[in-house]
């Protein structure tokens, strides 16, 4: 049972792991919390719900179901990098060099707005996802682990490290790099900061899209309040982990579904999100700048 | 932003003027809220707006604070001149939007016809009928916000809500709003009519008599010996799934009795905690967006045990979120198929032919409709006292078969039986007596 229990937290904790690495980036760089981060992530599910929607009734999926899955996730994708460019040059740029508040607070508009933008176009009722997955799986242990739950960890796992080298190897990766340290010296050397906080939205948005094309497979239900409870979960594996810090993004989310998981099968279910905001609270006591985070001292 | 732009003597001094003490250097957090005034060379003198507002915080409270009081009174004054309006007001209440909307628009549907016929019959009391759309979202704390809107805006009488957590505060409120009558199509919890409310009447069972139902099955047709109970916190949730275990008594071994959480979508943690426990049967008090998901992700954690649930699971969205292999073979308490009722047939040609495929309660809040209007209409007013009243004296004829309350409201007749899925259809499978 314990096995099965880890594969359970470990699947959810990579999609919290996902999204997270969109709040940490955006932080990073601009020390904005993107609040409507979440909201991307939830048009992603829908972006996949309508994609293999449309490809289940042209009878596509049923003989080419990979090919498929690959579709929503380029979709979903594309349009999701889509929504988070047009966020960021509607909500952010105009108030890059206002005061810290304003962005936050059009943050907080854009979540409000991008939901109720979907409940009106969607419907308030909620999607089903086609059943089109196979339930199977393979058991190892008395643990059933189905295909699906490989399929989740292994593409998470897959996108983390494609971010990581992203970062660490291309020139993109390094100008962004710089940008966080310092924005304004890295504009004095040539980086133009406005085109690497476009692609960091870009980004952040895509693998949100990627986790609610996973989160839609894996639960089979979407409506347009799920982006708010994950985006909370997310935020705090972001901090978890140590805000701004990319591999503790990754680390804060495994943690953060390994803690709901087994909290609620070994105490109780009654209290899963407890458990998250008790190790939240934890780690804000005793190590405020996260698990990860270096202990930054002012700046001079 | 916009700026105004004042004429000012041009010998004025340039000045930069902060707001309030709020713009201290400490705390930049506020610095949004205050006002920059630079004058210009010209003479003229300008207010710039900083951040998203130019006013002061406690302008700013001020101001909320009277646009709340004019939101708050613009009500009363339209319902004040709604009141000259020669109509009478019935109220429907439900969860009209997120997880369980197509109950409530089943519930909206339903009385919708049924207002619609008495119109097209001149009315009640000679007056057209208005209906009141509320959405409650099955919280608690809103059906009771919703409630004291219905009570406010005159509503002679409420068709629902929807859900036991909803209808027993609401209730609260329509009692004290003049005893105005409520009938819920579907809120089964036994709780509803045992505080002694007269205005309060259900045209569907109790979970006490459900319930029951469900244990007796359980333990004479299936012969089950270990079972495991789940449910969702909610007053018909968990209502339901105690006397179930009430019911079983010492019958059969609850060998798991667990919570998951409305609104959740992952329930692996409780199913695999179920799994290790090997139960012949998982019974769950519960709604069909959860339903759906325990009994979909049950068999992908390869549980292929029989599940049990009452009435708030009967939806074909149930089979539509588990799929139609998943929800093979689930058995759900109910009362009978209206189809076979012979006096349901108007009702349901007209119903398909409006809005198509009828939901479980579509008929009881059609009946809960009528049977509302039926008791304005022979009481003469729409004092809620005499409005209750009258409806505790009627036999009604509705489209269910012959209606009448008890003391409390109950309905005399609650007839539960036993249903299957199979083929992604609801069959009716089982009745008391049987094998």
């Amino acid at each position: 049972m314990f096995l099965q229990q880890l594969i359970n937290g470990l699947t959810l904790g990579s999609v919290y792991a996902l999204i997270a690495l969109g709040y940490t980036m955006v932080y990073g760089i601009l020390q904005l919390i993107n609040f409507a981060h979440g909201e991307i992530y939830m048009i992603g599910a829908y972006l996949a719900i309508i994609v293999l929607g449309v490809l289940t009734a042209t009878g596509f999926s049923a003989t080419n179901l990979p090919l498929a899955i690959l579709l929503a996730f380029i979709v979903s994708g594309i349009f999701c990098g889509a929504y988070g460019l047009t966020l960021e040059r509607v909500a952010y740029r105009p108030l890059r060099h206002a005061h810290r508040l304003s962005p936050l607070i059009s943050a907080i508009g854009m979540s409000i707005f991008l939901q109720n933008y979907v409940m009106l176009s969607q419907g308030a009722v909620d999607k089903v996802f086609p059943h089109i997955i196979p339930t199977k799986g393979i058991e190892i242990a008395g643990a059933s682990i189905s295909y699906l739950q490989i399929f989740i960890l292994v593409a998470s796992f897959i996108l983390m490290i494609a971010l990581h080298l992203f970062i660490k190897k291309t020139r993109l990766g390094k100008a962004m790099r710089a940008t966080s340290q310092d924005s304004r010296m890295a504009s004095l050397v040539g980086i133009d900061s406005n085109k690497v906080i476009a692609v960091t939205f870009v980004i952040g948005s895509m693998l949100a899209a990627a986790a609610g094309v996973m989160v839609a497979m894996y639960y089979g239900v979407v409506n347009f309040f799920i982006g708010y409870t994950a985006g909370i979960k997310a935020f705090t594996a972001a901090v978890l982990g140590g805000i701004g810090n990319i591999p503790g993004a990754m680390l804060g989310g495994l943690l953060l579904g390994l803690v709901e998981g087994l909290g609620a099968s070994y105490i109780s279910s009654e209290y899963k999100d407890v458990f998250a905001f008790t190790i939240l609270i934890l780690v804000l006591i005793f190590r405020p700048t996260g698990l990860l985070g270096e202990r930054i001292g002012e700046k001079v | 932003m916009k700026s105004e732009v004042r004429s000012l003597p041009p010998q004025a001094p340039r000045l930069k003027i902060s707001g309030t003490s709020l713009s201290g250097g400490r705390k930049p957090a506020l610095e949004g809220f205050n006002q920059e005034l630079e004058v210009r060379k010209t003479g003229s003198y300008e207010v710039k707006r900083v951040g998203l507002l130019s006013f002061s915080a406690s302008q700013l409270l001020k101001f909320s604070f009277l646009a709340f009081t004019v939101c708050c009174l613009l009500p009363t004054v339209f319902t004040g001149c709604a009141k000259k309006e020669d109509t009478i007001k019935i109220g429907v209440a439900g969860p009209m939007t997120g997880d369980q909307a197509k109950m409530g628009m089943d519930l909206k549907n339903g009385v919708e016809l049924a207002v619609s016929e008495w119109n097209e019959r001149s009315g009640v009391l000679g007056k057209k009928i208005e209906l009141l759309t509320e959405d409650d979202q099955h919280d608690p704390k809103l059906a009771v916000a919703v409630a004291n809107k219905l009570a406010n805006s005159g509503a002679a009488g409420v068709v629902g809500h929807w859900n036991s957590s909803a209808s027993i505060p609401a209730s609260e409120v329509y009692k004290e709003g003049g005893n105005i009558p409520m009938i819920t199509p579907a809120s089964t919890n036994p709780q509803l009519t045992e505080r002694g409310f007269e205005n309060v009447f259900r045209v569907c069972g109790r979970d006490d008599q459900q319930g029951k139902l469900a244990a007796e099955f359980v333990i004479s047709s299936l012969k089950i010996k270990k079972v495991a109970i789940i449910h969702d916190k909610t007053t018909y949730g968990q209502g339901l799934a105690d006397e179930f275990k009430k019911a079983i008594g010492s019958a059969a071994d609850v060998v798991y009795y667990g919570v998951i959480i409305q609104g959740d979508k992952d329930f692996r943690a409780v199913l695999t905690s179920i799994k290790g426990k090997k139960p012949e049967l998982i019974y769950f008090g519960g709604i069909y967006p959860e339903a759906g998901l325990l009994v979909k992700q049950a068999r992908e954690l390869g549980i292929k045990t029989p599940f049990m649930s009452g009435d708030g699971t009967i939806d074909k969205e149930f089979i539509k979120i588990a799929s139609k292999e998943n929800a093979e073979g689930t058995y759900l308490t109910f009362s009978p198929d209206p189809s076979n009722i012979a006096t349901a047939k108007a009702f349901l040609d007209k119903y398909h032919a409006k809005y198509g495929e009828h939901g479980p309660y579509s008929i009881y809040a059609y009946d809960a409709a009528n049977i509302l209007l039926t008791g304005i209409s022979k009481a003469g007013v729409t004092d809620g006292k005499r409005v209750s009243d009258e409806i505790h004296k009627l036999t009604y004829e509705g489209a269910l078969g012959a209606i009448q309350f008890d003391q409390k409201g109950d309905v005399l007749k609650a007839p539960y039986i036993v249903w299957i899925t199979k083929d992604g259809e609801f069959k009716e499978y089982w009745k008391p007596g049987e094998e």
